[in-house]
């Protein structure tokens, strides 16, 4: 357990040296979802009367140490009272290490909160992080649970030591620039989750590639049909003109590919006699397989 | 501390009212709906397999940072009223060495959860799969001692597919369990034509699928609208459309500016510069009436190039598998034969000494010992992967016949 105690003026001044200075500092961070959820779900599954949650954020960084990608993250216990904070230490090592184990390449880079202003002890936490992040600063991501203005508003932070002399308590909280990262796997499962909030069961039920083709289809029309409104309202006159919207339209329109029809046709025949064939082939499979199985039961 | 050695009873009253209290307890005064939650004896089956969209980032998130390599998982979470829900999964090192390390990596992982407050109750484990041949025997092993351990006996295997997810835009997650069929054979290591006739065990039902459904908290919910709807706030449309095109971070910029990605980086230039702080879109027309509208599906629903490179190695590993396939009949052919030569030599025999004393079957059997018959396990798994493969392969036809009359459709506008 690290007790992290709110040094009185007196005891401050005399001590010097405790923060170690980062030798580098994070320029561009990238935020893998998992992490947003990941706080979330940690922030539902609080201990009662607690306000906040912390725990450690798991990433990599450039060689350099400006660009940090943070991938994961885990809770870690904690307890505030009003002149002190603790932070349980055993648990953070240990799930570290077993992190550790499972993906090797992940790095301590910070540590994230919940709540809608930064805690007091915010900076005593920073320091810890810091020596742990070391020889790199350390990140400090905050969500807003409370939804003050009807958002989650996540914000990056980097720690800024202030002041003539280096103290712990001594840090000035600075926006760092962050991107959400969304690999290909991961908006799949992101649909998923943006059907259940659509859905009014609250769940999403997992649908065949069919049926989400249909969908996709039916967005895709959705959204020409709106663009066909818009443009026949601009040119009556009844829509206010806008270059960049026509601009963004006509790049829209030129990206599609211009092929001479002769060669699509045999483009298109040659890859439909493709695809009919591997359903023929498949399917000749599948039929075998059955008759395989039922003169298994015959004999 | 104190305060409780002076109310400490002895500890024979306190069993004594116990057991009073257990016999004065009456099923019917549990509340209807509290009944599911005390059914220990698992006496309703399991339906539906819920996910919450934080474990399904953890899987996705697994597999394809270590895609092509086949990885799995612990899933964490309840069973309630039939429905598995799966509220947490966490990666298991695919180096461990021993067993034991496993078990311990697994043991520890659960503690460390539990002082947060996850849930921390097995409910079974995930795989990722490449082509979606997943099935062999290891899989099977493992899935069969997880539902023969009673405290998990409602687990589930979830099967996560990357390649397809990624190709097909649409997540590919299923979840099985072993059929009652395939256990009881296992309790009897009995894997011969007969046996599997009998027990109706096919390649189609070793593995039960149940439907997976997606639901995670409310407030996963505010946050999968923030991430479609960066920066909303109660600001004015045109606003929304501007912060739109310029915010790369947002979910439907990202898909936005993957559809032009490798055709067009002018258009790309245009959402990056150009948009920002220019006043008074007057976009409101361009606003869908709901914000589904914007988000477009994965993009990859629409693609049609990259599918291929996958048919072909699909095709691939399914002649593979019908090489094995045949190979296996062969086999069990060769033994037939084998079985029948003996068979008939063993009639002849009988024939033969008819006039003579009868022969006692023990004798019989020791001088023409019938062969045993290999195990038809393998064969089925065969069988069922190839099953699988194909059916994946079939399904993945209609979509790319629609592709292909779509982009046909655009082409004849041109």
């Amino acid at each position: 357990m690290l007790n992290l105690n709110l040094p009185t003026l007196a005891s401050s001044i005399v001590k010097s040296g405790a923060t170690t200075m980062a030798t580098t500092t994070t320029q561009q961070c990238y935020v893998h979802p998992v992490v947003l959820f990941s706080v979330l779900d940690h922030y539902l599954r609080r201990n009662d009367n607690q306000e906040r949650v912390i725990g450690t954020l798991l990433g990599v960084r450039s060689d350099d140490g400006r660009v940090i990608e943070i991938r994961s993250c885990f809770a870690v216990p904690h307890f505030e009272t009003e002149d002190q904070v603790e932070v349980d230490m055993e648990h953070h090592r240990s799930m570290f290490a077993l992190h550790k184990r499972a993906s090797a390449r992940e790095q301590i880079v910070g540590w994230y909160a919940t709540g809608s202003k930064l805690s007091k002890y915010a900076a005593l936490i920073q320091d810890f992080y810091s020596r742990e992040a070391a020889p790199f600063s350390a990140v400090h991501l905050v969500m807003d649970t409370d939804l003050t203005d009807g958002q989650l508003s996540i914000k990056c932070l980097q720690g800024s030591p202030i002041g003539a002399g280096a103290h712990p308590e001594n840090c000035m909280f600075l926006p760092l620039p962050y991107e959400l990262q969304y690999p290909d796997a991961e908006l799949t499962a992101l649909q998923a989750a943006a059907d259940s909030k659509e859905s009014e069961e609250g769940y999403a039920v997992l649908i065949s590639d069919m049926e989400q083709l249909e969908k996709s289809i039916e967005e895709l029309k959705a959204m020409l049909e709106r663009v066909t409104a818009y443009v026949q309202g601009v040119c009556k006159g009844s829509e206010k003109p806008n270059n960049v919207i026509g601009k963004y339209l006509m790049d829209m329109l030129a990206v599609v590919p211009k092929i001479d029809s002769k060669q699509f046709s045999t483009l298109f025949q040659t890859h439909l006699q493709d695809i009919l064939m591997v359903a023929y082939l498949t399917n000749l499979t599948r039929a075998q397989l059955n008759i395989a199985d039922q003169l298994q039961r015959i004999v | 501390m104190s305060g409780e050695t002076k109310n400490a009873k002895p500890m024979t009253t306190l069993l004594n009212e116990e057991t009073a209290q257990l016999a004065t307890f009456d099923v019917s005064r549990i509340p209807k709906q509290l009944l599911p939650v005390l059914d220990v004896e698992k006496t309703v089956a399991l339906t539906k397999v819920r996910v919450d969209p934080l474990a399904v980032l953890k899987i996705v998130k697994h597999a394809r940072e270590s895609h092509p390599t086949s990885v799995n998982g612990q899933l964490l979470g309840l069973e309630i009223n039939g429905v598995l829900e799966v509220t947490h999964a966490f990666p298991v090192p695919t180096q461990l060495g021993s067993e034991e390390d496993m078990t311990n990596y697994q043991i520890e992982m659960i503690q460390c959860l539990r002082e947060v407050n996850v849930d921390s109750s097995s409910v079974g484990w995930y795989q990722s799969t490449r082509l979606g041949d997943f099935m062999g025997q290891p899989l099977l092993d493992v899935q069969a001692s997880y539902q023969a351990s009673p405290n998990a006996a409602s687990s589930v295997v979830l099967i996560h597919d990357t390649t397809k997810s990624e190709q097909g835009g649409n997540l590919s997650l299923r979840a099985f369990r072993l059929s009652a069929a395939y256990l009881d054979l296992v309790k009897k290591g009995e894997f011969g034509t007969k046996d599997l006739a009998a027990r109706g065990l096919t390649f189609a039902n070793i593995l039960e699928e149940l439907p997976v459904q997606v639901e995670g908290s409310s407030l996963a919910k505010a946050l999968v609208a923030e991430l479609q709807w960066p920066a909303t706030g109660n600001g004015a449309a045109d606003q929304l459309l501007a912060q739109e095109l310029q915010r790369p971070s947002s979910f439907n910029a990202k898909l936005r500016a993957r559809r032009l990605a490798d055709r067009s980086a002018v258009a790309d230039d245009v959402a990056d510069d150009d948009v920002a702080g220019v006043p008074g879109l007057g976009a409101e027309g361009l606003l869908p009436v709901r914000s589904v509208g914007f988000l477009g599906r994965p993009v990859a629903a629409l693609g049609l190039e990259q599918a291929d490179v996958s048919l072909a190695r699909q095709l691939e590993s399914m002649g593979e598998l019908i090489d094995e396939h045949v190979h296996d009949a062969n086999q069990w052919m060769y033994w037939k034969r084998g079985e029948a030569k003996v068979r008939n030599a063993r009639a002849q025999f009988v024939e033969r000494r008819k006039d003579q004393d009868e022969v006692p079957e023990k004798e019989l059997d020791a001088m023409f010992r019938p062969l045993p018959e290999p195990s038809r396990l393998d064969a089925l798994l065969n069988t069922a992967n190839l099953s699988l493969l194909t059916k994946a392969v079939t399904q993945s036809r209609g979509p790319a016949m629609t592709k292909m009359y779509m982009a046909q459709a655009l082409q004849q506008d041109n």
